[in-house]
């Protein structure tokens, strides 16, 4: 008994360390005024809540957040699953293809944004520069604010769609091939036994790496930064934007924190209600 | 989904479609190879010329200018960041896997919870703790952070690789008189040998991608790769040859290690969620 507890200890001591700790500290801090170079910590109780929900800034965040998860979400969603769909029939060089089509997820995000900033540029990029002006479209995709979100969100797909797609191709690859030839004995078509066998199995898959992609875009930071860092204006700047302002640029580290259990709450609720659906 | 008789056609068109995302997914990358290879007039002049005299400036530039500072600390992040990873992983997941206990269910949800909280959030009680210290800019602050969010993901890989584990192998060596650590050491690692590798490598590729830590606790002597990138790409003296050159290096350590481990990189990037 005495050595299972042995090998218990570490466990219990990394867990302490490694998530009871931050979280406790930032609700305690999130309670707090907490602003780096004013003296003294003032217990507010929910002050920093009430200020930062009541500002207009978050409100506009919250909508581009909305919009930015939305529209990436679904956008490498339906991409993934198409991606997924395709590689799973027979292909010629489905290796090469596979690998070339992950690629992007271990591109840093800082290099995503990079690459992307340097291709939609105005006056040096070849997309934003020279193919679309070619084209007749003489807007700065960058500068305009509509514009601006659809490029991050472009970026964002650059990125973000193999993740969808290795997920989704796995849960395909676990449908066992029977039921499919069962099926097309049966005469049943493509459309059908898409409907009828791939859906229903595939749903857990479905489901797990719909919530994967909620908290990696609910919280997608280093892109935007690179790109726009939530500008023109606030044009791009999403809730995690917003945090990083609030806390390392007007070092208001308490409304900061406030901001995070926030969306911890969201993700958490947003998390449950989709996991809730796998059970049914 | 296997259906052999479809027509030309259809076969055709996701040919073509599949042409159209792999172009989407491979200019970018091209171009910012080409890119690091032109002069800075070169990459000014539209439209752009396909055939030019490569030149290595820029990568001689990236050499000579400091910036190597940047790519050594990252490399020594990584290493660090691996070895406590396993460390303190290994025995950590041993225990949640073998010994069931109520309390040890619930600490990996904990484990899962860290994934789930806004970066941005974690960072803020320990951009607090590790100014009290005085260890902003250091190179230490960087790596506790990276182990802090690693290690959740690293417990939780082994984990589910131990439980999968036939027990019976450890059993009898503890009946031949073997302590648990000498199990552990004997028996269980060297199975779980591809895992450990993985792990290691999964470790690497985050350490050595992530930004919004390394940002904010660095300044100038603690910089990682990814924080040079950023702060280039934020000047507005654009030398977008330099810039793509220092992309580029900071893609190739990531590149090389894929080709080895494809399979177990879905495995790690879903935690594990699906098997």
């Amino acid at each position: 008994m005495r050595e299972q507890y042995k090998f218990l200890l570490p466990s219990l001591i990394v867990a302490l360390v490694v998530v009871a700790f931050p979280t406790v500290f930032l609700f305690y801090i999130s309670f707090h005024r907490w602003i780096i170079f004013i003296q003294g910590i003032e217990f507010t109780g929910f002050g920093n809540f009430y200020s930062m929900i009541t500002s207009r800034e978050f409100i506009k965040s919250l909508q581009v957040t909305l919009i930015f998860v939305v529209t990436s979400g679904l956008l490498t969603f339906v991409l993934g699953l198409a991606l997924a769909l395709i590689l799973s029939e027979r292909l010629r060089g489905q290796g090469i293809i596979r690998t070339i089509i992950t690629l992007p997820v271990i591109v840093p995000p800082v290099v995503a944004g990079f690459t992307w900033k340097f291709l939609l540029n105005r006056e040096v990029g070849v997309i934003g520069g020279y193919l679309l002006p070619a084209l007749g479209f003489q807007k700065s995709l960058l500068g305009d604010p509509h514009l601006a979100l659809g490029s991050v969100i472009l970026a964002d797909v650059w990125s973000r769609t193999p993740l969808m797609f290795l997920i989704l191709l796995a849960g395909l690859q676990a449908i066992p091939t029977e039921i499919y030839e069962a099926a097309r004995i049966d005469g049943a078509s493509y459309w059908q036994s898409f409907r009828k066998i791939t859906f229903p199995l595939l749903k857990s898959a479905i489901i797990i790496a719909l919530i994967l992609r909620f908290i990696d875009a609910f919280n997608l930071f280093d892109t935007i930064f690179v790109m726009t860092t939530g500008g023109p204006g606030i044009a791009t700047q999403t809730l995690p934007l917003l945090g990083w302002k609030t806390g390392f640029l007007y070092y208001n580290l308490g409304e900061a924190a406030a901001l995070a259990v926030i969306m911890l709450f969201i993700t958490m609720i947003v998390s449950l209600l989709l996991v809730r659906r796998i059970r049914q | 989904m296997r259906f052999v008789n479809r027509g030309c056609l259809v076969r055709g068109a996701l040919y073509a479609l599949l042409t159209l995302y792999l172009i989407f997914v491979l200019f970018p990358i091209v171009w910012l190879v080409l890119s690091s290879f032109k002069t800075h007039y070169q990459t000014l002049i539209l439209p752009p010329k396909l055939i030019f005299k490569p030149t290595l400036q820029a990568y001689e530039k990236l050499l000579t200018g400091g910036m190597i500072k940047a790519f050594k600390n990252s490399l020594i992040i990584v290493g660090i960041d691996i070895v406590l990873a396993l460390v303190f992983s290994i025995p950590a997941a041993y225990s949640l896997a073998r010994f069931k206990t109520k309390l040890g269910e619930n600490i990996g949800f904990w484990f899962l919870s860290i994934r789930m909280a806004p970066a941005f959030g974690v960072i803020v009680p320990l951009y607090i703790v590790i100014r009290n210290f005085r260890l902003l800019d250091t190179i230490f602050a960087v790596n506790i952070s990276h182990l802090l969010l690693n290690l959740p993901f690293a417990i939780w890989l082994l984990k589910g690789y131990f439980e999968e584990m036939p027990i019976e192998l450890e059993e009898s060596a503890l009946i031949d008189g073997a302590t648990r650590f000498q199990a552990l050491l004997r028996i269980v690692l060297p199975i779980s040998l591809p895992m450990v590798v993985a792990v290691s490598i999964l470790t690497f590729i985050f350490s050595w991608n992530e930004f919004l830590f390394a940002f904010v606790l660095t300044s100038s002597s603690g910089v990682t790769v990814p924080v040079l990138v950023a702060s280039l790409a934020g000047t507005m003296r654009f030398d977008w040859p330099l810039m793509c050159a220092v992309s580029v290096g900071a893609m190739i350590p990531a590149f090389v290690f894929v080709f080895f481990v494809q399979r177990y990189i879905v495995r790690g990037l879903t935690l594990g969620a699906l098997r």
